[in-house]
């Protein structure tokens, strides 16, 4: 294998660590292969020091499948974040995103899609959970842990040269960079009231119970804890909801639709929320450790857009939103909830270099904007003398961002097709120079089988192309590629980042440094849309929770006032 | 996946890459430039606009002509007639101007609008279509037949700002597009046959 010569050396490793839900990482063991010195090192617990035993500093590379993991107990271990971090894991996902793989993303998956059998790498599930769950010891000797640890070295040494060649090394190494934020932000994890979630975890039980006696009353549509289909057709038909259908004719009852549904008409939203919490949320398995942290897996990487994605159920921002009201910083201590203000039109305007588009998003208001850009509003209208004409063009905004059709968007504003077929052409017409970029972005999909972003991640076209998941690729990929690099800029200035949030993070910080760490990640996130969007900067909204108040989402604030009232608690 | 050309080969790189320097990392977003695709007009219409349709007229004269045309009633279908042909065919065809014209979904067409008998004498119907072509020119319009005013209703667009974008192609061309199995070009052409009752 050809190695670059200008890397002193090249290390291998991997960690196996006790990973209980919701603490940190605990380092059982460590091998690393230096691979020009040809050296391995076998560490086991006690034997861990102040820092690694080998070649460390920027021309060093750090090779590892998965690295967040390593560098999670690089923090553990107090040891130096390396510099130079080659993580195949995000390099597999980044070489086959959107094809289908033989056998996953994993380590074994990965062998199998170069044709190498994964003798040496064979996960020994037994062993690895005993490992996990903190069980090992008086099961497996350290030499047997070692072992197994190091075959996984072993099999990425016959990775490596493999996937070489096919590794845009510069960008890969700043997607390493981010894995070490990753590692970071999983080290600090989301403050959680665990006061609250202990007793509701208690009551949970009943709670659910009674969340239905009083909920459904006024929808009529649960026989026990089920839902009937029949009865919600039979309510939506008594309150004139129109709802989009299955090919199969029946109703389509994802929770995507209900969002999209409780958007347009905010009564279901009470519904939709009472669904996901019997449905979806297991309060057990959200998982936050002893110092009341909420950490999960990030799961960098997973989504095809190159997002995040962690446990529904583990993770405190999924998407039973009610539930982030167990969010809560220590005393002393606040959080901030900071997002991009209309990220996805920003993206859009900036990258297609559509002018009218920029300055709708410039103007702080894109929507009413928009509207006035159209003709169909006056130039002096607000969003208080024209609400009802700056909602159907939000929806619009929102409608192409989505890739929806006209009939879907006029079932979402409750007007006719031809309005929403209108509001369509119109933004076509408005925004002619975005829709050129956006066509062109699917024709060079198609043309050469691929879309990348700014820096280098990649779709790949497969056998069955979806047009609008790769038309919306490059706003999707882009934000994921910004809220990366802010995550790392702030990681790397000190901030205590919690957790990043499709587009927004939360960040702790002692009340007396809040400002300052405000002030600092926005910074970071301006920077990086500015990297992103070849300068220009995307806006940022703070919302602040002090102790000892709550964080508090409006999309959920009813329905924790309603859970909070049935435990005889105060919201 | 291809490496980005702008990325130096590993394999003869000799610095190690700087991920905390991004200034030369960004790759080209302009998918405009590097798809290479552009759209081809086929299929250009020769009609009247629909009465739905909100029109405009492209505003170069050069964009526009007269044409001597055959017009075939129940296929609503315009043959325009070769040059050396016009002597022998007088009678059987009308002179028409066709406009360069497109609607608010994109899709050109040419619009014919009669000419004045040699006489000057013009029917209500043409002069109006006229009318609301050399209006288009500069504002969508729309036209719709009044068989009781015995015209063409013309209604102006006044929220409609948009300005249409126009393909990038010459009257010449648009012209071959749309006749281009519509040309007749001797007197054994099926059309003549069937209007001289030989077919």
């Amino acid at each position: 294998m050809i190695m670059p010569a200008a890397f002193r050396e090249i290390i291998l490793l991997d960690f196996e660590f006790e990973a209980c839900s919701g603490e940190r990482p605990v380092p059982v063991c460590l091998v690393a292969k230096e691979l020009h010195a040809n050296r391995t090192h076998r560490i086991f617990q006690d034997e861990f020091g102040a820092a690694p035993p080998y070649a460390t500093g920027p021309d060093v590379l750090f090779v590892a499948y998965y690295a967040s993991a390593e560098l999670g107990c690089y923090r553990a271990l107090g040891w130096k974040t390396p510099e130079r971090i080659l993580d195949l894991f995000v390099e597999f996902r980044n070489l086959t995103n959107g094809l289908s793989t033989p056998a996953g993303a994993g380590l074994l998956g990965a062998l199998a899609y170069f044709g190498l059998d994964g003798m040496g790498a064979t996960t020994k599930k037994e062993l690895q959970e005993a490992i996990g769950t903190g069980t090992w010891r008086g099961q497996y000797s350290a030499d047997e842990i070692l072992n197994y640890c190091e075959s996984d070295v072993l099999a990425l040494e016959r990775l490596l040269p493999l996937m070489w060649p096919e590794i845009d090394l510069p960008r890969a190494l700043l997607r390493g960079r981010s894995m070490a934020a990753n590692a970071s932000i999983e080290h600090a994890g989301v403050p959680i009231d665990t006061t609250t979630l202990d007793m509701l975890r208690d009551k949970w039980g009943s709670i659910q119970d009674q969340l239905i006696a009083e909920i459904d009353s006024q929808y009529q549509v649960y026989e026990g804890r089920t839902f009937k289909q029949e009865l919600f057709a039979r309510y939506l038909q008594a309150h004139n909801v129109p709802w989009p259908r299955l090919a199969s004719g029946r109703l389509d009852l994802s929770d995507g639709i209900f969002r999209q549904m409780s958007k347009a008409h905010p009564t279901i939203s009470l519904l939709r929320e009472l669904r996901s919490a019997l449905s979806d949320l297991r309060l057990n398995d959200l998982s936050v450790g002893r110092d009341g942290r909420n950490r999960a897996l990030l799961s960098a990487f997973r989504s095809r857009s190159g997002r995040n994605q962690p446990s529904n159920s583990k993770f405190i921002f999924g998407p039973s939103v009610w539930l982030r009201g167990l969010i809560k910083p220590p005393p002393g201590y606040a959080v901030a909830y900071i997002d991009w203000s209309q990220q996805e039109f920003g993206i859009a305007a900036a990258l297609s270099g559509d002018t009218a588009m920029m300055e709708a998003y410039a103007s702080g208001d894109p929507y009413l904007t928009f509207a006035k850009q159209a003709g169909a509003v006056p130039a002096d209208a607000t969003k208080a003398s024209h609400r009802g004409e700056r909602e159907l063009f939000k929806q619009c905004v929102l409608a192409t961002q989505y890739g929806m059709e006209a009939e879907s968007l006029a079932v979402r504003i409750g007007q006719p097709p031809i309005v929403a077929r209108d509001l369509l052409r119109t933004h076509r017409e408005t925004y002619s120079r975005f829709w050129n970029w956006s066509d062109a972005a699917l024709d060079h999909a198609m043309l050469h089988g691929s879309l990348h972003t700014v820096f280098g991640w990649y779709v790949h076209v497969g056998g069955q192309p979806n047009p609008r998941s790769l038309r919306n690729f490059p706003m999707q990929a882009n934000g994921a590629e910004m809220l990366r690099l802010a995550c790392c800029l702030a990681v790397e200035r000190g901030i205590e980042v919690c957790a990043p949030v499709h587009d927004a993070v939360l960040i702790c910080a002692r009340e007396q440094d809040l400002d300052a760490d405000i002030e600092s990640m926005r910074a970071a996130m301006a920077e990086s849309s500015r990297t992103i969007l070849k300068g220009f900067e995307l806006g940022t909204d703070v919302a602040i929770t002090r102790w000892p108040d709550r964080y508090r989402d409006e999309r959920g604030a009813a329905m924790w006032a309603r859970v909070m009232g049935l435990v005889g608690e105060g919201s | 996946m291809k490496k980005p050309e702008t990325v130096v080969g590993i394999e003869t790189q000799s610095e190690v890459p700087d991920p905390y320097d991004l200034s030369n990392l960004q790759l080209s977003q302009s998918f405009t430039e590097t798809s290479g695709v552009k759209k081809l007009l086929t299929t250009v219409p020769v009609r009247k606009p629909n009465p739905q349709d909100w029109v405009r007229v492209h505003p170069d004269p050069a964009m526009r002509g007269h044409f001597p045309l055959i017009e075939l009633k129940d296929e609503r279908e315009e043959y325009v007639i070769a040059g050396a042909l016009v002597p022998e065919l007088v009678g059987e065809f009308v002179h028409k101007t066709l406009y360069t014209t497109i609607n608010r979904q994109g899709v050109v067409s040419l619009w014919p609008v009669r000419l004045p008998d040699p006489d000057g004498r013009e029917m209500d119907w043409n002069r109006s279509a006229r009318e609301a072509a050399e209006l288009a020119s500069t504002r969508w319009v729309r036209v719709k037949a009044n068989r009781s005013l015995g015209a063409y209703e013309i209604h102006e667009a006044e929220g409609i700002i948009a300005e249409p974008k126009w393909p990038e192609l010459t009257f010449q061309e648009i012209i071959r597009i749309a006749f281009r199995d519509r040309l007749v070009t001797s007197l054994d052409h099926p059309v003549i046959k069937r209007l001289r009752g030989v077919a």
